[in-house]
């Protein structure tokens, strides 16, 4: 996947743009809230019925909840749709040497240990491994455990339960699930961290844009050689 | 075959060996076995505990906040009990004191307590050991109505009232399904009760279980739920608010009414319907004084029911402490439950093992190591045993002693002790039935002394819920709100290591947690439980426990029906989940 | 099986006349949203059939599910076992004892085979060879297994039977298992708690003889119409949570208003029971109502998910245990941490690159 033409590619199509906003955006909203689901503002004063700050909370996290469901349903509809780049986080080229010997490479030069980084048209393929197992995977243990937890509020018989009520049994019982959804939360922001450290940092030293990428969907590339 | 003296009993295992497993109408699982002789008189026992779910071990690295529900669960039947002596053990560790009424509604819990499992107790588990539910059928209702009026006021006792009660049983009788009365050992000569007597107690036993659960609602409103409320390190968990906007979400004043109703109501059960019933059925029953065993002998107890919150002290106790040994009433020796000598347990004869079995250990340096085995003399199997061999291991009941000695605990040792210090509030109730009955003071040790003093002891308690309920009410109008202590509620207020004692009168007897904290968990905690006491197996010298005890020398009606063997045994009330844990 | 009393007969013994006996039996059909026509059938039913043998065993327990039995206001237990079952077998208040109580074990499970039901309470060891729970001189799991046989249905009382409960928290020393775990060939209704509800208990039980069949469970096994929400779904408390108001320390100004218990670690929002609403003891008030929060008596394994006053339970992945925000927290502080001193490197490495590169030019 090494590129060796230098002039801006189209990468990314304006519909995965817009998802990865909107998803980062969600997942923001969801850590927030999760969050303070979790571990409560301070009481507020007066009558109960004059307040409504967790079921505000609450709803903000249902809400943001929703999108990012349907938003990640959306993207792996446009992995059939869109290009091929689209398909990168979800379909790793694990029986493909050469792809390892570059998420080697790409560890290498993490480490210090690679003076000249690669250039990529997509994803750098360690990039690629992370955002599967952080993102997407995370993704989907976040929808069935926050849908799992969602149904118990929705109640015994809705469609909440016959889809994703299975999950509950599965973890042990209602608080487990709660413990592992809000693990995932720390597993997805550990992801964030990581991911738009890179993204500047591949900015400044890589060979290639990268933040603008994600905003225009061109990849532009710093210098000539291979 | 073996023959030797102990305590002043002469065991001899040589002549017919009867088993009974399982003991029913009991808490848990037991066995007993005895050897009797050609006159069908006890010669030897052997009881053993037949279960064990390891509770000390798995305390082991909790948080030491949430230990009383762990030990609530040690037993369902003093539910409660095992909670209270578990907060006061951390407490104990960590130097919290408790605001005052929180002292009392703790004390109001543990001796609703007392009442509700007394009065089980008597009616729905021992009852059937004095009273032939068959022979109630031949009673007169006329005749059973005037017995009813002469010993009591209670209001229930009309002619027609127990014909219905006997309609009813006559029809159960006749449906051919006994239910839990199948098997008995009705007609059995070692019942002595006549027709109406047993008439006024199978409807007794009816009545005491639809006002059982009335009683238990103590609990519900300060602990949330019965069995199994809930309590708090440091205080209780329920708020009091009398005055203010949102006083209905605490204890407010129509809580409080209800707590008041229900100990009037529960007053005079005990009073009317209980104590009349004990002292009918004991007068049929008072030349049958067997049982004895440790009482007249060794007796210990905690004391409990602190008057003022936090002096643990013996002289503000309501309930005694005390230990009589070598039956000597004269002396009353001073229990302390920190000293390394005084309390120890063994485990020669218990499933379990020491390090050096020859040797007792204080709680505090208690281990708890599971080690099932049998005896070489043994009969059966490993896994279907015909009989037991005492010479070995032969229980899942360790066996702590005091000062070296076997030690009976409970009601009567508690009316004991409170008897030989003198204390009015003990002494004279049991002067008033002995004199009632009319029969000398060494009547009491025995198997109806024991049943007597458990009836006396719940309507004690009866009373002193009204004390603190009233006190509850003086505090609360003095100004003081106040249910739990938070100072020490944070672990990072708690110092690196930390051991305390928390302890109890529970129903069965005396009661202590042993606590040991290290770095905010749990590091050893031993529970020392009255049926440990009362249920223990011998000893490396070869000492027998309480149970063992009150069955020397007891002559059998039928040796094939264990009923006089029951009735003893029940006389403790043994729980078995609590004496294993 | 004659001279053996129906439900019929008990019923007109209590007084019940055949005319509201009748109706009785068009109610409960029209509960069950059955045709008129049912009522003939329920009545014919209850009319000829003997009382159901229960036989209720008891192994690692601590008999507080049968005490909570013995607490239940309607119907009476005096009633439930004198009237609607016959409880044949029951260690805690059966009269006989030893080989006389064992005999009735065979009498029962020969004469009733397939028409009784077991009722379990407490659990089976499996370690110490199954002895830490001994009954006749055998493994309590012995007996468990050969009453099992031939019953009709088993009701496994409490979260012991249920779920293992205390004994088998961590690290369940004596390896207590939960029925459903050594009995794999019986319909199993779980009716979980430490205890459960009297009412609820035995509100299952009539419902079993009422209408003849076992309650819909729900995938854990537990009747639904007891078991189909948490309390937190139906606390009164739950407009105090929506609101964001909270007891934050034991007594505070919030205890003493009722707000929610939430953040002193009220396991409602996970606790599938019926306390919230058929409360405890005749009504009187149910765990939260009294200020303390739930501790999710009635879950499965609620013994090990770290203290009952957290709201941040504990978790165990991969062998660490904390709570989710401290191990997730952790992790997240290390990725972060990693990155600062990552672009720490990466500015020196670029700085000296540019050095060198600078140097070259020279
Ligand atoms: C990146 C995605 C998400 C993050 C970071 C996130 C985070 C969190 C956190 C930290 C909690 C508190 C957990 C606890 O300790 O009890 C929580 C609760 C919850 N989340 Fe999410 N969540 C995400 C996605 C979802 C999704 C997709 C749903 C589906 C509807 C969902 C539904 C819920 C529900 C129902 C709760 C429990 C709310 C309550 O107990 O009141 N979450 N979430
Ligand atoms: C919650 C926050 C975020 C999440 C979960 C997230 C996730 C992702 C994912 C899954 C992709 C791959 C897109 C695909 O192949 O479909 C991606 C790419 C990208 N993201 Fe984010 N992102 C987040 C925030 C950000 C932010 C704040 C920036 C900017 C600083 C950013 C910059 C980029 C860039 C530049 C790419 C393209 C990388 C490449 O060309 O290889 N992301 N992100
Ligand atoms: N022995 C005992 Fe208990 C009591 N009373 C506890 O401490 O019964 Ni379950
Ligand atoms: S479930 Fe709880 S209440 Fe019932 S027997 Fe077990 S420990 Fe006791
Ligand atoms: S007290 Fe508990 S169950 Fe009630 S609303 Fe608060 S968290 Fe939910
Ligand atoms: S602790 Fe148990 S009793 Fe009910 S409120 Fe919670 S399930
Ligand atoms: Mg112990």
């Amino acid at each position: 996947m090494s590129m060796q033409k230098m002039e801006a590619v189209y990468v990314y199509e304006a519909p995965l743009r817009l998802w990865h906003w909107v998803n980062a955006l969600s997942i923001t909203v969801l850590a927030l809230t999760g969050y303070f689901i979790a571990s409560p503002l301070p009481t507020q004063p007066g009558e109960a019925s004059a307040n409504f700050l967790m079921g505000y909370i609450r709803f903000a996290h249902f809400t943001a909840a929703y999108v990012f469901a349907i938003g990640f349903a959306a993207r792996i509809y446009w992995a059939f749709a869109g290009n091929h780049h689209a398909r990168q986080l979800f379909l790793l080229p694990v029986f493909n040497p050469q792809w390892w010997r570059e998420v080697w490479f790409e560890s290498r030069w993490y480490l210090f240990l690679e003076r000249e980084p690669r250039k990529y048209v997509g994803h750098n393929p360690l990039a690629q491994l992370f955002m599967f197992v952080f993102v997407t995977w995370g993704s989907i243990f976040m929808i069935f455990t926050g849908f799992a937890l969602y149904a118990e509020g929705e109640g015994r018989d809705g469609w909440h339960d016959n889809l994703f009520g299975w999950v509950i049994p599965l973890f042990g019982q209602s608080q487990d699930v709660h413990s592992w959804h809000h693990l995932g939360m720390w597993w997805i922001l550990s992801f964030v961290i990581i991911h738009i450290y890179v993204a500047i940092r591949e900015d400044i030293m890589s060979r290639q844009s990268i933040v603008s990428t994600m905003i225009s969907g061109y990849r532009m590339f710093k210098d000539e050689r291979k | 075959m073996s023959v030797y003296e102990t305590q002043g009993f002469k065991l001899d295992n040589s002549g017919k060996r009867v088993v009974v497993d399982p003991v029913t109408r009991i808490e848990g699982h037991m066995r007993v076995e005895v050897n009797l002789n050609d006159k069908n008189v006890i010669t030897n026992a052997v009881s053993t505990g037949t279960m064990w779910r390891g509770l000390e071990v798995i305390l082991k690295g909790r948080d030491p906040r949430d230990a009383w529900a762990f030990t609530e669960r040690i037993c369902g039947v003093c539910t409660g009990t095992h909670a209270l002596t578990s907060v006061r053990a951390v407490e104990d560790a960590l130097g919290i004191r408790i605001p005052e009424n929180a002292n009392s509604i703790r004390n109001i819990m543990q001796l609703n307590l007392q009442v509700h499992d007394h009065l089980v107790h008597f009616y729905h588990l021992h009852a059937l050991d004095w009273v032939d539910v068959v022979s109630a059928l031949k009673a007169d209702p006329k005749a059973t109505s005037e017995l009813a009026q002469s010993i009591s006021s209670w209001p229930l006792s009309s002619p027609g009232y127990f014909r219905d009660i006997q309609t009813r049983l006559k029809k159960f009788v006749e449906s051919g399904q006994l239910g839990p009365f199948m098997n008995g050992y009705w007609g059995n000569p070692a019942y002595l009760l006549p027709p109406e007597a047993n008439l006024m107690a199978v409807a007794h036993y009816l009545e005491a279980l639809d006002f059982q659960k009335e009683i238990v609602k103590i609990h519900t409103i300060y602990g949330g739920k019965n069995p199994h409320p809930n309590w708090l390190v440091g205080g209780v968990p329920c708020a009091i608010n009398v005055h203010d906007t949102g006083a209905v979400g605490a204890v407010n004043m129509e809580r409080l009414n209800l707590v008041s109703s229900i100990i009037d109501r529960t007053i005079e059960f005990i009073d009317q319907v209980y104590i009349p019933d004990l002292l009918a059925i004991a007068s049929f029953y008072k030349g049958w004084l067997h049982g004895g065993g440790l009482s007249g002998k060794s007796v210990m107890s905690y004391g409990d029911i602190p008057d003022k919150a936090n002096d643990h002290s013996a002289k503000n106790l309501m309930l005694p402490r005390g230990a009589i040994i070598n039956g000597d009433l004269s002396k009353v020796h001073e229990v302390d439950m920190r000293d390394p000598e005084q309390i120890q347990e063994f485990v020669t004869h218990s499933w379990f093992s020491y390090e050096d079995e020859t040797k007792g250990l204080h709680p505090w340096d208690g281990v708890t190591e599971p080690n099932y085995q049998l005896g070489k003399n043994a009969k059966g199997s490993n896994t279907n045993i015909e009989q037991i061999d005492e010479a070995a291991k032969y229980s899942w009941i360790k066996a702590p002693r005091w000062r070296g000695h076997a030690m009976e605990v409970g009601p009567l040792a508690r009316y004991i002790i409170g008897y030989a210090q003198n204390n009015p509030e003990f002494k004279e109730p049991v002067d008033m039935v002995l004199k009632k009955l009319d029969v000398p003071v060494t009547a009491l040790f025995s198997t109806l002394g024991r049943t007597a003093a458990r009836g006396l002891e719940a309507s004690w308690a009866a009373h002193k819920m009204r004390y603190f309920q009233d006190k509850l009410m003086a505090n609360i109008k003095a100004g003081d709100l106040s249910t739990a202590n938070i100072d020490k509620w944070e672990p990072r207020t708690w110092p690196k290591e930390a051991k305390g004692v928390g302890f109890t009168e529970a129903p069965r007897g005396a009661l202590g947690h042993w606590v040991r904290i290290k770095d905010g968990k749990i590091d050893n905690y031993q529970c020392v439980v009255p049926t440990t006491w009362n249920g223990s197996p011998r000893d490396p010298k070869g000492q027998i426990g309480a149970f063992e005890a009150s069955l020397m020398n007891t002559p059998l009606a039928r040796a094939d029906q264990p009923l006089e063997i029951l009735r003893t045994l029940h006389s403790f009330d043994p729980c078995l989940a609590c004496s294993t844990h | 099986m004659s001279g053996i009393e129906t439900f019929y007969d008990v019923m007109r013994r209590q007084g019940i006349s055949r005319r509201s006996f009748l109706k009785f039996c068009s109610l409960t059909a029209a509960a069950l949203g059955l045709e008129p026509a049912y009522a003939g059938k329920i009545a014919q039913a209850m009319e000829t059939r003997p009382r159901t043998p229960v036989l209720w065993l008891h192994g690692l327990e601590c008999t507080c599910c049968s005490e909570s039995f013995i607490r239940s206001a309607h119907p009476l237990a005096k009633d439930v076992v004198l009237s609607m079952i016959s409880l044949d077998y029951d260690d805690t208040i059966m009269t006989a004892a030893g080989h006389q109580a064992e005999a009735i074990l065979d009498e029962i499970t020969t004469k009733y085979k397939g028409n009784y039901i077991l009722a379990v309470e407490g659990n089976p060891p499996l370690n110490q060879d199954g002895m830490s729970c001994i009954i006749g001189g055998k493994p309590f799991v012995e007996q468990l297994k050969r009453v099992a046989k031939d019953c009709k249905a088993i009701i496994s009382w409490g979260s012991c039977a249920s779920w293992g409960c205390v004994q088998a928290a961590r690290p369940n020393p004596t390896q207590a298992t939960p029925v459903h775990k050594v009995i794999l060939d019986k319909p199993i209704i779980k009716v979980p708690g430490c205890p459960p509800i009297a009412e609820v208990m035995t509100a299952v039980i009539t419902y079993m003889l009422t209408f003849d069949r076992i309650p819909e469970l729900d995938r854990q096994g537990r009747p639904k119409m007891f078991y189909g929400q948490r309390i937190h779904d139906k606390c009164y408390r739950r407009p105090h949570f929506d609101a964001g108001q909270f007891v934050e320390e034991w007594d505070d100004e919030g205890a003493r208003k009722g707000y929610c218990l939430y953040k002193v670690g009220c396991k409602g929002p996970t606790t599938y029971n019926a306390c919230s609403t058929t409360r405890w003891n005749g009504g009187v008030s149910f765990p939260i109502q009294s200020g303390h929060g739930c501790i999710g008596c009635s879950e499965d394994g609620f013994w090990d998910k770290g203290s009952f006053y957290d709201r941040l339970t504990t978790v165990r992945p991969f062998g660490i245990e904390g709570n989710a925000d401290q191990i997730g927290g952790t992790v997240a502080g290390v990725v972060g941490a990693a990155a600062a001193a990552h672009a720490a490197v990466s500015a020196i490495k670029r700085a000296r690159h540019r050095n060198e590169e600078k140097s070259e030019e020279k």
